[in-house]
C-alpha cells in the first residue's frame, strides 16, 4: 500500500512540472499539517461577532483579546501545555511581514491578550498560548482576526490560514442571520477546509436567537451545506467557569460544542487528517488532470490540425485572389484609358465642331473684315470655354475610372483614390499660335479709283468704238455715260468678289486655327491621361506587390506552422498522456487511501 | 436661498420645454421638477438588520415600520408627512392601489395586500406626525441580503445603476463598516453629490446598545468605536460624522407608557441579585417562573420594546432614582443618541435642504445636457452655468463635499477650521466660526474678520496651487457672507 507520504511526493513533483506553484503551495501546508499530530481548529467570522470571546470561553480562560472594538488584528494560537505559558511571535526583518524570519517573546498567560491589541502590534505575527486543558489535547483553537471590515488590512491573511486548518468555526452572533458576505466565506471555507461548524454566539444577549438559528439552518439547507450550527453564549461560559456554576454553563450551549469538537474532529483527528490530506491531493489532482486533459484533447483534436490547414489554405486563396484581382483591374486600366482616350478626343472635336458651325454661320452673317477682331476674341473665349469643359470631363472621368480599377483592385475597400489631375485647360491653349488676320476689306482711294476706271475703261472704249461708226469721237457724252456705268458696275462687282474671297479664308482661318487647337489640346489631354493611367497603375502595382509579398509569407508561415506544429504536438502529446497517465495513477491511490481511511473510521 | 431654488425651479421648467420632444430626458427633468417641491428626502441606508427600519420609527416615533428578528423590509418605504394615515402601494408595472390602514400597538402594520414583493416599486405612507414634515424618510431594504433582489431594490432606489438618485440624502447605518458598504455609498454620491459627500451622507453606529454585549456602560464604548472609525480615511472619504445611536433605546423613550414604566419600578424594587441573576440572558428574562413580581407576559413585552440593555439601563435609572415614565423616557431618549442625529440631520440636511436639492437638480440636468442634445440648449448650458457660479451655498457645498477626499483642496493645517467655515457643523455664524451658541455679535465679528484676514493670506499665497487657491477664494467668500450677515442683523436690530 502506498504511504500518503509518497502520494504528496508524486503531487508535488507533477505540480512543479505542470507549473503550478499555487498547488505547490497549498501541497506544502497539507504536508506540514499532516506532519502535525495536532487537530488545528481555526475560529473565523466577521469582526466583532464573538470569535474571541468564543475562544476564551472554549478554554475558559482570558487569552484573546475581547473589547468592544476590533481588537483581534492577528492570529492568536492556543494549545495543551503542561503550565500555562504565552508569547509573541514577532517579525525581526526589515519589513514587517509573514514570510521573514521571527522571533519568539515570552509574555506572561494573563498579559498576552492585552499585548496583541492597540498600539505596538506592527511587528506582531501571531501570540501563542500554552494551556493545560483536557479540551486541548491534540487540538489547537486558532483566534483570527475579523473577515471583511473597513481598515483592518492584516484580516486578508484569514482567508490564507483557512487551508492550513482542520476543521473551521464560522461565528456568526444571535443579532442577525447569515449576510450575502458571510455565507460566501462560509463557501470559501466549505471548499478549503474539510470540516466546517458554525457557532452562533450572544445568545445571552439576543432575545431572537432561536428565530435567527432557524433561518440560518435554512440558509444553510438552501445552498446545501452541511455543516452543524451551534448556538452559544461565550459570556455565561466565562460567568458559569467563575462562579463554578453547572446551571448556566448548560445554559452556554458551550457544552455541546465541546463534546461536538472531542468527539467529531479530535478523536477522528487521524481520520480526519487523512481525509484532510486525501481532500487536498484529490483537489489538487482534479485541478492538475483538468489542465492537462484541457490541452490534450485541444492536441488530439483532429479540429486544432484542421484549424492550421484552413488557415494555410486561407492564405493561399487570399494570394490566388489578388493575382486574379490583379489581372482584372488591369484590364479595367486599359480598356478605361483607351475608353478614356477615345472619348475625350470625339468629344474635343464635337465641341470644336459646333464653334467652327457657330463662327462661319457669324462670318456669312456679316463681313468678316471689319469685325474680324471680335470675332477672334469671340472665338478664343468660345474655344477656351470648350476646352476646360473638356478638361473637366476628362478629370471626372479619369477619377471615375481610378476608382472602378481601385474597386476592382481592393473589393474588400482600403484603397483611397488617389489625388488625379489632368491639368488646366490653359496650359493646352498656351501654346497654341496666334489667330491669322483676314483681310478687313478696306480700301484705299487709288485702289478704288483704279477698279472704277477698269471699269470705265471698257465701257467708254466700246461704246466710243460703236458711237465713232455715226460719225461721232470715241470720248462722247454716250461713251462716257456707258463708261460711268461700266465702272460702277466692275467696281460692285469687284466688292462682292471680295466679301467672297474674305469670308472663305476667314473660314478657312477659322477651321484651320479650331483644327490646331484639337490636335493641341488632344495631344496635351492624352499626355496627362497617359500620366494618370501610369500614377494609378504604379500605385496598385506597389499595393499589390505588398500585399502578395505579405501574403506568400502568410503562406509560408502556415506551411511553416503546420510542419512544426506535427513535430512539437507529438512531442506534447506524448508527455501529457505521460502526465496523464501519471495523474490517474495518483487519483486512484488517492481513492484507496480514502477508502483506507473511510474503514479506519 | 428661496431665490437660487426659485431659479433651479425656472432653469428646469425652461429645460422641459426644449425637452419636449426627448421622452426620455424629459421624464427624468419631470421627476426632478416635482421633487424640487416636495421636502427633502432621507434614506436609511445599510446592511441586513443593521437597524434601519427601528431608527425610522424612533425618528417617526411610532412603529410605523415593520420589525422582525429576520429579515423583513422588503420593499423601499417612503414615510412622508400626511394629514391621515394613508398608504399606498405603487407597482413595478405603474399601477397605483391604496391599501388598507391597519393599526396596532399605536403604530402601523404594514401588509402588501398579496402583491409579491419584486412587483412593488415602492410604498408611500402618510403618517401624521410633525417629525416628518422637514424631510421625508425612506426606509429601504438591506444591503447584502441573502435573499436576492431584496438588496437589488435598495441600490435601484439608491440610484447607485446610474438612475436619478431617489434620495437627496442618506443616512447610513453600520454596525461594523464593511468595504461592499463603503461601495454603496460611494456610488449614491457619485448620483448626487459628487465625489465624497459630507454633505449627504451621515454615518450611524447603529445597535449601540449591543456593542458591549448589553453592558451599562455599552453607549460610552458605542461613543468610543464611533470616534474611532469617523477617524478612519476610508469611512471619513464617504460620511461626515459618525455618530453612535440604540435605536431600541430611542424608540422605547418615545413610545414609554405608564404601564412599562410600572413594570421596572417593581422589577428595581426586588431583591438586586435575584433581578441581576434574571437580567443575564434574554431567555431567564422572559422564564415564566422567574423569581420576580412582574408576570412573564409583562416581561416579554418589556422585552420586546426595550431588549435587555433597555431594561438594565431603566432598572438602573429607577433605582437612581427616576420619578415618572416622562422622567425615564427623557433620560432614554438623551442617552439614545437620538437627539444628537436629530440634531445633525438638521444642520447637514434640513437646514441645506434648498441647496441640496437645487444641486441636485442642477446636476441632473447637467447629466441630461450632456447626453442629450437639443437646439438652443446653449441658452439652458449658460443658465446652469450662471446658477452653478452666482450660488454660493452650492460652491460651499461642492468644496465641503471635495475636502475631505485624499486629495482635497483645502490646506491639510486649515482643513477643520475651513470645513467649518463652509457650515460642516451648522450653518449659524456661532456654528461656522466654531464659538458656543449665544456668543455677541461683537465677539462673533471679530472672529470673522480674524477668519476672514487668514483666508485672504491662505487665498493669496503665491506658493499654493491653483485648486487650493480656488478653494480659499471660495472659504473666503463664506466669511465676507457671514460678516455681511452679521452687519444686516445688526441693522435689522434683530440678533440672531
Amino acid at each position: 500500500m502506498v504511504t500518503s507520504a509518497q502520494l504528496l511526493d508524486r503531487a508535488e513533483a507533477l505540480a512543479e512540472v505542470c507549473g503550478r506553484p499555487d498547488l505547490q503551495r497549498r501541497l506544502l501546508q497539507a504536508r506540514a499539517r499532516s506532519a502535525d499530530p495536532r487537530v488545528r481548529v481555526l475560529v473565523v467570522g466577521e469582526p466583532k461577532q464573538g470569535k474571541s470571546s468564543l475562544v476564551n470561553g472554549l478554554v475558559g480562560a482570558p487569552v484573546c483579546p475581547v473589547a468592544d472594538d476590533v481588537a483581534t488584528v492577528v492570529p492568536t494560537v492556543v494549545r495543551a501545555g503542561e503550565a500555562p505559558r504565552a508569547s509573541l511571535v514577532l517579525a525581526t526583518g526589515p519589513q514587517p511581514g509573514h514570510d521573514g524570519p521571527t522571533e519568539r517573546v515570552p509574555v506572561p498567560v494573563d498579559q498576552v491578550a492585552a499585548r496583541v491589541t492597540g498600539e505596538g502590534t506592527d511587528r506582531l505575527v501571531q501570540a501563542e498560548v500554552e494551556l493545560p486543558r483536557r479540551l486541548l489535547d491534540g487540538l489547537e483553537l486558532v483566534d483570527t482576526a475579523g473577515v471583511g471590515g473597513v481598515g483592518a488590512q492584516r484580516a486578508l491573511h484569514t482567508v490564507d490560514l483557512l487551508p492550513t486548518a482542520d476543521a473551521v468555526l464560522l461565528v456568526s452572533d444571535a443579532s442577525q442571520e447569515f449576510t450575502a458576505p458571510e455565507m460566501a466565506f462560509l463557501e470559501q471555507a466549505v471548499a478549503l477546509c474539510p470540516t466546517v461548524v458554525c457557532v452562533l454566539t450572544k445568545t445571552d444577549a439576543c432575545p431572537h436567537w432561536r428565530e435567527v438559528a432557524e433561518l440560518d439552518r435554512a440558509h444553510l439547507a438552501r445552498r446545501g451545506i452541511e455543516a452543524p450550527l451551534f448556538t452559544v453564549s461565550a459570556a455565561l461560559a466565562q460567568l458559569a467557569v467563575q462562579h463554578r456554576d453547572r446551571e448556566l454553563h448548560e445554559e452556554s450551549g458551550i457544552g455541546a460544542l465541546v463534546t461536538h469538537l472531542r468527539r467529531e474532529v479530535v478523536d477522528r483527528a487521524e481520520v480526519l487528517a487523512r481525509r484532510a490530506l486525501v481532500h487536498d491531493l484529490r483537489a489538487v489532482t482534479e485541478h492538475l488532470s483538468l489542465a492537462v486533459r484541457t490541452e490534450l484533447a485541444g492536441l488530439e483534436d483532429p479540429s486544432a490540425r484542421e484549424e492550421l490547414v484552413r488557415g494555410l489554405e486561407e492564405a493561399r486563396a487570399a494570394a490566388d485572389d489578388l493575382r486574379r484581382r490583379s489581372s482584372r483591374w488591369q484590364q479595367v486600366l486599359t480598356d478605361g484609358v483607351t475608353d478614356l482616350v477615345a472619348d475625350i478626343d470625339f468629344d474635343l472635336r464635337d465641341r470644336s465642331r459646333v464653334v467652327v458651325r457657330e463662327a462661319e454661320e457669324a462670318i456669312d452673317a456679316q463681313d468678316p473684315g471689319p469685325m474680324w477682331p471680335e470675332l477672334s476674341e469671340w472665338l478664343d473665349r468660345r474655344i477656351a470655354a470648350a476646352v476646360a469643359d473638356s478638361y473637366v470631363w476628362a478629370e471626372q472621368r479619369s477619377e471615375w475610372l481610378a476608382e472602378r480599377v481601385i474597386e476592382q483592385f481592393a473589393r474588400d475597400g482600403g484603397g483611397a483614390v488617389p489625388a488625379l489631375t489632368v491639368g488646366a485647360a490653359g496650359e493646352a491653349l498656351a501654346g497654341l499660335v496666334e489667330l491669322p488676320v483676314v483681310d478687313d476689306g478696306a480700301m484705299t482711294l487709288r485702289e478704288r479709283t483704279l477698279i472704277g476706271l477698269r471699269g470705265s475703261y471698257t465701257g467708254v472704249l466700246m461704246t466710243g468704238l460703236v458711237t465713232s461708226l455715226a460719225g461721232m469721237a470715241i470720248i462722247n457724252p454716250v461713251s462716257v455715260a456707258a463708261g460711268v456705268l461700266l465702272g460702277r458696275k466692275a467696281y460692285r462687282d469687284d466688292q462682292q468678289q471680295r466679301l467672297q474671297r474674305r469670308r472663305t479664308e476667314a473660314k478657312a482661318v477659322v477651321r484651320r486655327h479650331l483644327d490646331e487647337v484639337v490636335f493641341q489640346v488632344a495631344k496635351h489631354l492624352k499626355d496627362r491621361l497617359r500620366t494618370v493611367s501610369r500614377t494609378l497603375r504604379d500605385l496598385i502595382t506597389d499595393t499589390a506587390e505588398e500585399m502578395s509579398r505579405s501574403l506568400a509569407d502568410a503562406v509560408a508561415a502556415a506551411q511553416r506552422a503546420i510542419r512544426e506544429a506535427t513535430a512539437e504536438r507529438d512531442a506534447r502529446i506524448r508527455s501529457l498522456r505521460q502526465r496523464r497517465d501519471q495523474l490517474d495513477r495518483l487519483a486512484a491511490d488517492v481513492r484507496a487511501l480514502d477508502r483506507d481511511a473511510v474503514t479506519a473510521a | 436661498m428661496t431665490g437660487s431654488l426659485d431659479d433651479v425651479r425656472a432653469l428646469l421648467d425652461d429645460a422641459l420645454a426644449h425637452y419636449a420632444d426627448v421622452p426620455a430626458a424629459a421624464a427624468r427633468l419631470e421627476a426632478q421638477r416635482r421633487r424640487l417641491d416636495e421636502p427633502l428626502r432621507v434614506a436609511l441606508v445599510g446592511r441586513v438588520k443593521s437597524g434601519k427600519s427601528t431608527l425610522l420609527n424612533a425618528l417617526v416615533g411610532a412603529r410605523v415600520a415593520p420589525t422582525d428578528a429576520g429579515e423583513c423590509t422588503r420593499v423601499v418605504t417612503v414615510y412622508r408627512h400626511g394629514a391621515t394615515p394613508r398608504v399606498e402601494l405603487y407597482g413595478t408595472d405603474g399601477g397605483r392601489r391604496t391599501l388598507p390602514v391597519r393599526r396596532a400597538d399605536g403604530g402601523l402594520r404594514l401588509e402588501l395586500g398579496g402583491t409579491p414583493p419584486e412587483e412593488v416599486a415602492q410604498l408611500v405612507v402618510d403618517w401624521p406626525t410633525e417629525d416628518l414634515l422637514p424631510a421625508t424618510v425612506v426606509d429601504t431594504p438591506g444591503i447584502a441580503s441573502l435573499s436576492t433582489g431584496t438588496s437589488a431594490r435598495t441600490h435601484g432606489f439608491l440610484g447607485t445603476e446610474d438612475g436619478p438618485a431617489g434620495a437627496d440624502a442618506v443616512v447610513f447605518l453600520t454596525r461594523q463598516p464593511q468595504p461592499e458598504d463603503v461601495a454603496v455609498l460611494a456610488a449614491f454620491q457619485a448620483g448626487t453629490g459628487g465625489e465624497g459627500a459630507l454633505t449627504t451622507t451621515i454615518t450611524v453606529l447603529s445597535r449601540a446598545d449591543e456593542v458591549g454585549a448589553g453592558r451599562l456602560d455599552a453607549l460610552h464604548a458605542a461613543d468610543k468605536v464611533a470616534r474611532r472609525m469617523s477617524a478612519d480615511p476610508q469611512v471619513a472619504a464617504v460620511s461626515s460624522a459618525v455618530v453612535p445611536v440604540a435605536g431600541l433605546l430611542a424608540l422605547a423613550a418615545r413610545t414609554l407608557r405608564h404601564g412599562d414604566y410600572v413594570a421596572l419600578r417593581a422589577l428595581a424594587g426586588a431583591d438586586q441579585a435575584q433581578v441581576s441573576r434574571v437580567l443575564l440572558t434574554a431567555d431567564r428574562f422572559t422564564r415564566p417562573d422567574a423569581p420576580v413580581p412582574v408576570s412573564v407576559e409583562v416581561r416579554t413585552a418589556l422585552l420586546d420594546r426595550l431588549g435587555l440593555f433597555g431594561i438594565r439601563l431603566s432598572i438602573g435609572l429607577v433605582r437612581a432614582g427616576v420619578p415618572d415614565a416622562t422622567a425615564l423616557a427623557e433620560e432614554l431618549l438623551r442617552r439614545s443618541g437620538l437627539a444628537e442625529l436629530q440634531r445633525l440631520l438638521r444642520v447637514h440636511f434640513t437646514e441645506r435642504g434648498a441647496q441640496l436639492r437645487a444641486g441636485t437638480a442642477l446636476r441632473l440636468l447637467e447629466a441630461v445636457l450632456a447626453e442629450h442634445s437639443v437646439p438652443g440648449d446653449d441658452g439652458l448650458r449658460a443658465e446652469l452655468e450662471r446658477l452653478r457660479l452666482g450660488t454660493p451655498d452650492l460652491a460651499e457645498l461642492d468644496l465641503l463635499a471635495r475636502s475631505r477626499a485624499a486629495d482635497g483642496p483645502l490646506p491639510p493645517e486649515l482643513r477643520i477650521e475651513g470645513e467649518r467655515l463652509l457650515g460642516a457643523q451648522g450653518t449659524a455664524p456661532a456654528a461656522r466660526l466654531g464659538l458656543p451658541a449665544g456668543t455677541p455679535d461683537d465677539a462673533l465679528r471679530r472672529a470673522a474678520l480674524e477668519a476672514l484676514a487668514r483666508w485672504r493670506t491662505a487665498a493669496d499665497d503665491p506658493l499654493a496651487g491653483r485648486a487650493t487657491a480656488d478653494a480659499a477664494e471660495v472659504v473666503v467668500r463664506a466669511c465676507e457672507a457671514l460678516l455681511a450677515g452679521l452687519d444686516s442683523s445688526v441693522a435689522g436690530g434683530r440678533p440672531r
